[in-house]
């Protein structure tokens, strides 16, 4: 049980390690290629973003990677 | 809305319902500090902290969950709905200071990782009355992370409205574990039958109000609508739509909002696209549809948003014979104009 809950928390470890990478790229310059609204948006508001995208970096992810126009 | 993102969308409505939502919550933190240390006064300033933060969470998610039913069964309820937002936000900070201080008290003073502690404290996970209950409060507080830090219309927008309500719909997930995190507390380390008395009435009034609620959108989706030779369906006629307000029919299983304003008839899809709010629930604000849910808008006669937004919703034919307004069941792509009917004046 020991061995399942290390591996249980290291996954979200770097799930959330990975998420904070991600947060800091994504909200001053990824989420402008998907959100024309984030060009105008102010720093303060992008961190108040950051726990989200932490939260569900990999629907963003894909959504940068690959931009629809909007 | 607006071309950017803001903050928080404050309007006066909102800031007085955030000021009440503030100010009853410190009424609720004082009222229990001071019956706790009335009827228990040995009870330890950590003790205190941890039960009041936790139950204010828990009696905070009541509020939330039963506000959904609630609004549906009666419209008076539905300005609470349009705050639910913050309330939901509120209950997870409240959430998680309780959580926060219960590792830092059972799991920060030792050698162990804190997350490695609260999994590992308590190994019994075969035993159901001695299972671990903390770990369940741990994945409620995750899911509440979850929701809470997604609650801004930018997630909404991208992660796609779809994966957002299914996200937010694991409240319902969250609320399992709250209720076996403090069941199994109370059972293992306290017997005050007040705790488990209240989290029972909680479960019947959540859950007699969902079952209520669908009951009655369940009585909607089957009520017969007659047909005329044409296929025009009849659905009531106009003294029973309130001026500025509509009224919700079902037709071939798509809710329908038929809408009355300035001696016209106008009908659309009833679902806002913004987070699936009821428009028909919703009234014309300044010529608008007007979502009763976050306030979008949408013009009667086209189902679009007035520019520069661009949502749509479809539109649907009318006609009035008699006094009795008829729809044609078949929609018109999302967006399209559609001549309002006009209400003969008698």
């Amino acid at each position: 049980m020991k061995l399942i809950i290390a591996i249980f928390l290291g996954v979200l470890g770097i799930y959330c390690a990975v998420g904070v990478l991600f947060g800091f790229y994504f909200i001053f310059f990824g989420a402008e290629k998907i959100d024309p609204f984030m060009k105008e948006t102010k720093k303060g508001v992008r961190l108040l973003l950051f726990p989200g995208i932490v939260a569900t970096w990999p629907f963003l992810i894909k959504n940068v990677v690959n931009p629809k126009t909007k | 809305m607006g071309l950017n993102y803001q903050f928080v969308l404050w309007n006066k409505h909102k800031k007085m319902y955030d000021k009440i939502i503030v100010l009853s919550m410190l009424l609720y933190l004082i009222l229990f500090a001071v019956v706790t240390l009335v009827f228990n006064s040995e009870t330890s300033i950590e003790t205190l902290i941890l039960r009041a933060f936790g139950s204010l969470a828990i009696v905070l998610l009541h509020i939330i969950l039963v506000i959904g039913p609630l609004s549906r069964l009666n419209t008076n309820f539905l300005p609470i709905l349009y705050n639910r937002r913050h309330l939901g936000v509120s209950m997870f900070i409240t959430a998680l200071i309780h959580g926060g201080f219960a590792l830092i008290q059972f799991h920060a003073l030792g050698n162990t990782n804190v997350f490695y502690s609260l999994f590992t404290s308590n190994l019994d996970y075969n035993s159901f009355t001695n299972f671990p209950f903390q770990v369940l409060g741990f994945f409620a507080l995750l899911i509440l992370f979850a929701m809470a830090s997604t609650s801004h219309d930018f997630f909404l927008k991208n992660l796609s409205p779809t994966v957002w309500k299914r996200l937010h719909m694991l409240v319902y997930l969250a609320y399992a574990l709250i209720i076996g995190h403090v069941f199994l507390g109370a059972f293992q380390q306290e017997t005050s039958p007040f705790t488990i008395g209240f989290l029972s009435v909680g479960f019947i009034v959540v859950g007699s109000l969902h079952l209520i609620s669908s009951f009655r959108e369940a009585k909607i989706d089957k009520s017969i609508i007659d047909k005329d030779a044409q296929g025009w369906l009849k659905v009531c006629t106009i003294d029973e739509i309130d001026d500025d307000r509509a009224k919700i029919f079902t037709v071939q299983n798509e809710r329908i909002a038929v809408f009355k304003y300035d001696g016209k008839l106008s009908a659309v899809h009833n679902v806002c696209k913004h987070q699936g709010g009821p428009l028909g629930e919703g009234k014309i604000i300044d010529g608008c549809i007007t979502c009763p849910w976050h306030g979008y808008q949408y013009l009667p006669h086209n189902g679009q948003s007035p520019p520069p937004f661009t949502e749509k919703v479809a539109t649907y034919e009318l006609k009035l014979l008699e006094n009795i307004i008829y729809i044609n069941p078949k929609a018109f792509e999302e967006g399209t104009e559609v001549e309002p009917t006009q209400i003969q004046k008698t």
